[in-house]
């Protein structure tokens, strides 16, 4: 293949090109077809408008008043939700509760993933691989909900088969209620949670660490380049753009935890497990303020919308690269 | 950006939920108008929201085809939902202003706020104490859905705690049922040296030890200072009963449990199997639920079981007549658009061959005098309603009698008091803070 290689175009509009008068659309065409379009368009802008932007704008003006939802009635209290907020210690402790969770889950599913993908790819077998692949993703495909039942099985303190193993290799002095002890239920459920989405991540890692050319690989094995090095020389760097977007996928992802909690905990004992999700779930559908839990839902909203927006420019920064 | 949609779909919920908000100028506060049942149209529909999904459906499903064919006019639509499903579509249905005809309410402050703002009929003229239809009821059913002298719900269950002993157990330990607290806190001791558990008991939902500081509160606290303390505008929880009741409950976490400091971490329904399965000599447990602690077959079925109150303190300085518990009740909306139907649906519901049906069906006891019997409930569910005719009242749940805050300080608080890391003053404390911001 030289570059004196010439573009061949189908024949059929070569020759109506070559015909006399050439078939440009009127102005009257190029309108009807541009509204065509609209029509596409307009009812998923009509959807995004008034379910997403508009509740949004809703939500903030929401958050700005305090309401009755026996009759009805709200009231403008300016920024009162907010000085609230920032002054109530379980919200300061829900955030915490959220960077442990982001800080836990990217040491699991961002580094820990992609060693894991790494080794797996790095095998011969590809049957092996193929199966490893499956049993690191089935967590994922389990529901949260039998998720949580099930890590309430593991968790309890009498019975449970943490607290059993525990006995059975001598350590019985480290059993304790792990859901009911405020210095362990986070951890509890960060834990379930990296189980679950740990192979999803994996999963991911390795389909990119396939689109690695293996001449690569080869090369440097020739030059005697062992496994481990090659993870750090050639997987890592090629799969950079992977491993960004999984880092603020659940960065963000850490910001919305809510199912993880109200099937385990609930957000107790005592708070200690409350993220923004629950604390905004529980200060509207429980204690009736929705002013407040709107509020809540402005600031998880701010948090997650820095995170998209990186996430936006740092893809389209790879993109051009 | 699927980040952004989410969290958007999220603010969104609270939005779209508040959406029906509107400027509320015409819906006027307080207590609607009274009803009438001499004049009922039959006809159009009725719609109900129970919170009986699963298997007690049965009751309302029965009950609907029974009514429809007693009415060939009239459809009822029915919705069931789960116990937490329903807390959390009731508030969506109230905020968006479409409560069914007919709905749930908890006793308590949870009804009242219906009440309150104008969302359930006063009903007293058809069901007060002193009405054909309220006279088939126990009085203390009625109270618990009754403010300053209108009652506005109709009670459909009876439901109340009682501590549940294994006989067999307790006979080969030598201990008899106790009568006050020291003496319950004694056969724990005794139990525990002969190597049986001698309660079980968890608390990972907050509300099991909730139920024992309600039943405390009652004993430790006068009734009248509990009163003005569970209504925000009169409370000031400065009653030294109250910081005694939680020491008093911490008293029998750690003398009569094995869970203790872990009891967090515990499901109530694993431990109430525990008790079934005969591994625990006492549970603290609903009446509705005595089938479900020793059903038949199981080994505390064998083993023989007795029911008695929470042993009081003595010298207790609050009611020692009163009991846990609280009927499940029915509000009928005011803006139903034909309520005097919604009422008729209802007193068919807790007409006395209806209320034996329910005990049947799902075996829950009506608070309808004389519906208990052999044929449909064992013998310590009748004792617990006979019992419930001599308490002098009704101590209502903690969580639903007090404001939202309230029973959120309670909840919180009691676990850290479980764990350690709070102590009664700093419960009674947040519980105080709670309640002033609720003014």
């Amino acid at each position: 293949m030289s570059g004196n290689v010439k573009t061949v175009l189908p024949s059929a509009p070569l020759a109506r090109v070559a015909g006399a008068p050439v078939d440009l659309p009127t102005r009257r065409t190029r309108k009807r077809k541009r509204w065509q379009s609209l029509v596409w368009v307009v009812p998923g802008l009509v959807a995004l408008i008034l379910f997403v932007y508009y509740p949004l704008v809703l939500n903030f003006r929401y958050s700005l008043e305090t309401s009755n939802i026996f009759t009805g009635q709200q009231r403008f209290v300016g920024l009162s939700n907010y000085t609230k907020l920032f002054k109530d210690p379980i919200f300061f402790k829900a955030l915490l509760n959220n960077c442990l969770y982001a800080a836990i889950s990217i040491v699991f599913q961002v580094f820990f993933a992609l060693v894991l993908a790494s080794v797996i790819e790095n095998l011969r077998s590809n049957r092996f691989r193929a199966i490893l692949r499956s049993i690191y993703f089935i967590p994922s495909a389990i529901s949260l909900t039998v998720t949580g039942l099930l890590f309430s099985f593991i968790y309890q303190p009498q019975g449970g088969l943490l607290n059993g193993i525990l006995d059975a290799v001598g350590l019985a002095d480290l059993q304790q209620a792990w859901l009911g002890n405020p210095g362990t239920a986070m951890l509890g459920i960060i834990t379930m949670s990296q189980w679950q989405g740990f192979g999803y991540s994996t999963l991911l890692f390795a389909v990119a660490i396939q689109r690695i050319p293996r001449e690569l690989y080869e090369a440097s094995a020739l030059d005697g380049i062992g496994p481990i090095r090659q993870i750090f020389t050639i997987t890592i760097p090629l799969v950079r753009e992977m491993t960004g977007l999984m880092m603020i996928v659940t960065i963000s992802g850490a910001f919305q935890v809510f199912n993880e909690v109200m099937v385990t905990t609930g957000g107790g004992p005592d708070n200690s497990t409350q993220v923004l999700g629950t604390l905004l779930y529980q200060s509207g559908f429980i204690k009736n303020d929705f002013g407040y839990a709107a509020a809540i839902a402005t600031v998880i909203f701010v948090i997650t919308l820095v995170l998209a927006l990186i996430q936006v420019r740092y893809t389209s920064k790879r993109r051009v690269s | 950006m699927k980040t952004a949609f989410k969290v958007m779909a999220a603010a969104g919920a609270v939005a779209l939920t508040l959406a029906g908000c509107g400027s509320g100028a015409d819906n006027a506060a307080g207590p609607a108008a009274a009803v009438d049942l001499s004049n009922v149209k039959y006809e159009g529909s009725v719609s109900v929201i129970t919170k009986y999904a699963g298997a007690q459906a049965s009751f309302f499903e029965q009950m609907a085809k029974d009514y429809e064919a007693a009415h060939p006019g009239v459809t009822v639509d029915l919705q069931q939902e789960s116990d937490q499903g329903y807390k959390d579509k009731i508030k969506t249905l109230t905020a968006s202003q479409s409560v069914p005809d007919v709905y749930m309410a908890w006793a308590g402050n949870y009804a009242e706020q219906f009440y309150d703002n104008g969302l359930a009929l006063d009903l007293s003229s058809v069901i007060a104490k002193d009405t054909e239809w309220g006279s088939t009821m126990v009085p203390s059913a009625l109270d618990a859905y009754t403010k300053e002298g209108k009652t506005f719900g109709v009670p459909l269950t009876l439901d109340a705690k009682y501590m549940i002993y294994n006989q067999k157990l307790f006979a080969q330990a030598g201990v008899e049922v106790p009568t006050d607290l020291d003496g319950l806190l004694e056969t724990c001791d005794t139990l525990k040296a002969q190597n049986i558990t001698p309660m079980s008991f968890g608390n990972k939902d907050g509300w099991p030890a909730i139920h024992y500081i309600t039943q405390l509160n009652s004993y430790n606290v006068p009734a009248d200072t509990l009163e003005k303390d569970y209504k925000p505008e009169t409370a000031s929880f400065t009653d030294p009963g109250y910081v005694k009741s939680l020491d008093q409950f911490k008293e029998i976490l750690n003398r009569c449990t094995t869970t203790g400091q872990g009891a967090n971490g515990a499901d109530y329904y694993s431990q109430r199997d525990a008790f079934g399965a005969g591994q625990a000599a006492m549970f603290y447990v609903e009446n509705l639920e005595f089938g479900a602690t020793a059903p038949e077959g199981s080994t505390a079925a064998a083993d023989g079981f007795t029911i008695s109150r929470l042993p009081a303190p003595a010298g207790a300085s609050g009611d020692t007549g009163a009991v846990v518990g609280a009927p499940e009740g029915y509000l009928i909306n005011s803006k139903a658009k034909n309520p005097a139907l919604a009422v008729d649906f209802m007193k068919f519901v807790t007409s006395k061959q209806n209320a034996e049906t329910m005990t049947s069906l799902i075996g829950f006891p009506s608070p309808v005098t004389g519906t208990l019997t052999e044929a449909n409930s064992t013998p310590q569910l009748r004792e617990s309603i006979d019992d419930l005719q001599q308490a002098s009242k009704l101590a209502v749940w903690l969580d639903t009698v007090t404001v939202p805050a309230v029973a959120d300080a309670y909840l919180s608080g009691v676990e850290g008091l479980i764990t350690g890391s709070k102590s009664s003053a700093d419960i009674m404390a947040s519980v105080k803070t709670a309640s002033e911001s609720s003014k």
